[in-house]
């Protein structure tokens, strides 16, 4: 019998409670954390979700399984009609697009995520690019950022490299302020932006201003723990909870969903090992 | 602007017989082309046309895309390419980031000039339809405004909304892979189309290679043409020519070999060289001998035997591969 779940699957339950029901969600590629929380939202909470998958654009598809990547006939088996590329982002542009997923290698204050490059002046390290991101993050009514790389360890010269940084050195996909400092409300994009960050540390959502602020921990981090590993001055909500573990029929069915393990090469190996009692 | 100025795909392609070879698509592509590779991360990318281009040394290119993989990563090790308007280059979370694209980019190489998928859709989509631009609302408030100087904003004469103007994009050439084709160059392709459909009526020349060259009624059979064959220049039959990356039905994505591509090009630019290029590029003096270096017929059935049934299908993607 199932008696406790791993970080993946706390993960994948936070991020699928973000889904609504009636609504059309999209995943991106790269993300099976984010592809696992769609089908298992769509098989308890939320059975009337339209679910777009990343990279074939099927329409409501049922996996026998997980693949290693995205753009696979595997990902749209059972899926009885599939979108093109123009008609998924369209619906985005349009305003039928309820929640897309995002994440960077820099997620900002105000939730700007970066998968473009890193170094201010000059290029220091050159990242895969966003894909569709950019578009999406301004035009799909909710965004949830997620990462597995909140923990920051510290280096050969006790530096830490931020994962959750005060400013983005170059914005990929926009959160609630741009870098020149205007509000996104100020920009007129349809999209609502950023509604929360799901880390392998806690659940962040965003404050009236924009601003990240810590919602919960999982039962295994402390809120210093957080604010060490943040490289932004770190706001709170009114009372910071704690993350709920999923119910067994939960990691029951996520571990169905993706038998060969896929999402944990998302997690850092070090946290495999993490254990929450369910 | 006159017609005769007026930049965008040409007139259309009549010839009744535009079977080439291998080598004979490959000697399409010109040095300092700006290219449209067609299919996405690691499904049918037309990777037997881009390594003809590679012995032909190509060199120059400009990319422009949605999301890939080891075709442009290939290519940026290989110094082919000059610049890179791709929206994604990598190899997802499975072995991550682009070892040969990245170093490209770091070193100079290849300039930094990245997109994002809708905004190429709508550029890809002017030229399409002979415009010169197309409006967005997103990117607006993002980096790709500074990378991008020649994105436009203006004030929408009927809403009063800001908007975002994209050029039109003409790829000098489309390089495509389909599942079939005829003689003729109508092309199907199953399963996601990706930008192809679009490359291929933006692009001025289209060159594509196939699994299998059938007769049109027999497309007509499988469910229908997806490109029109006056878009296409030429194409020839390649049976594996996506591979590593998948050309369903045929055939599964190669992960062990993906996976001994990745470890080649994550060493650096020099075991590149020496434990990819030279077995499967510069050793290989045309495809069969490509197909006998990556295990021939046991490779063949091997990633053919997805169609039995999903354990056999996953058995494919369950081997351990340490990247």
């Amino acid at each position: 019998m199932t008696r406790d779940c791993s970080l993946g699957e706390m993960m994948i339950a936070a991020i699928a409670r973000t889904i609504d029901d009636g609504t059309l969600a999209f995943h991106g590629f790269g993300s099976p954390l984010v592809q696992l929380a769609l089908h298992v939202a769509k098989r308890t909470h939320a059975p009337n979700l339209v679910l777009i998958a990343g990279a074939t654009y099927g329409v409501n598809p049922e996996p026998p399984f997980l693949t290693p990547t995205t753009n696979d006939w595997v990902m749209d088996r059972g899926a009885a009609f599939a979108l093109d590329i123009e008609e998924l982002f369209d619906l985005a542009a349009a305003g039928r697009m309820g929640r897309m997923f995002l994440s960077g290698l820099q997620i900002d204050k105000w939730g700007n995520c970066n998968v473009t490059s890193l170094g201010k002046n000059r290029l220091a390290m050159k990242l895969p690019g966003g894909g569709g991101g950019c578009n999406l993050a301004c035009d799909v009514d909710h965004i949830t950022l997620w990462t597995t790389g909140h923990r920051s360890p510290l280096d050969a010269k006790g530096n830490r490299r931020f994962r959750l940084v005060e400013r983005c050195d170059f914005i990929t996909n926009l959160g609630h302020r741009a870098g020149d400092g205007r509000d996104r409300r100020a920009l007129g994009h349809r999209g609502l932006g950023p509604q929360w960050i799901v880390t392998d540390l806690g659940l962040l959502d965003f404050d009236a201003e924009g601003h990240a602020r810590l919602r919960a921990v999982y039962p295994d981090v402390s809120v210093d723990e957080v604010q060490d590993n943040t490289g932004f001055e770190l706001r709170f909500a009114e009372t910071v909870e704690t993350v709920a573990p999923p119910d067994r029929e939960t990691i029951d069915l996520i571990r169905r969903l993706d038998p060969l393990r896929v999402h944990e090469k998302e997690v850092r190996p070090g946290d495999r090992k993490r254990r929450f009692a369910a | 602007m006159t017609a005769a100025t007026r930049a965008g795909p040409a007139g259309v392609e009549t010839g009744t017989d535009k079977r080439r070879d291998l080598e004979g698509l490959a000697a399409m592509v010109k040095d300092g082309d700006v290219v449209a590779v067609g299919g996405g991360l690691s499904s049918r990318e037309p990777m037997a046309i881009l390594r003809a281009m590679l012995c032909r040394n190509v060199r120059g290119l400009r990319v422009v895309g949605s999301a890939h993989g080891i075709d442009i990563d290939l290519l940026c090790g290989a110094g082919a390419v000059s610049c890179s308007s791709e929206s994604y280059v990598g190899f997802e979370q499975d072995f991550g980031i682009a070892p040969n694209y990245r170093r490209a980019c770091e070193a100079g190489d290849v300039r930094v000039d990245d997109s994002c998928c809708y905004t190429v859709v709508q550029q890809l989509r002017a030229a399409v339809m002979g415009l010169p631009f197309m409006p967005i609302r997103s990117a607006r408030g993002t980096g790709f405004t500074d990378l991008h100087p020649e994105y436009k904003t203006m004030t929408c004469p009927y809403t009063g909304e800001e908007l975002l103007l994209v050029p039109a994009l003409t790829p000098d050439v489309a390089i495509l892979h389909a599942q079939y084709g005829d003689a003729q160059g109508n092309l199907r392709i199953e399963g996601p189309p990706v930008l192809d459909h679009l490359f291929a009526k933006a692009a001025r020349t289209v060159i594509a290679s196939v699994e299998e060259i059938v007769p049109t009624a027999r497309l007509v059979e499988l469910g229908g043409i997806t490109i029109p064959y006056f878009y296409v220049t030429a194409l020839a039959e390649v049976p594996m020519g996506a591979h590593p990356t998948a050309c369903y039905p045929f055939y599964a994505y190669d992960r062990p070999h993906t996976a001994r591509y990745y470890e080649a090009a994550r060493g650096g630019a020099e075991r590149f060289a020496i434990d990819y290029l030279e077995p499967f590029i510069r050793d290989c003096p045309d495809h069969d001998a490509y197909l006998r270096r990556i295990g021939g017929e046991e490779t063949r059935r091997r990633l053919a035997s997805w169609a039995t049934g999903t354990d056999a299908w996953m058995s494919l993607y369950r081997e351990r591969v340490d990247a």
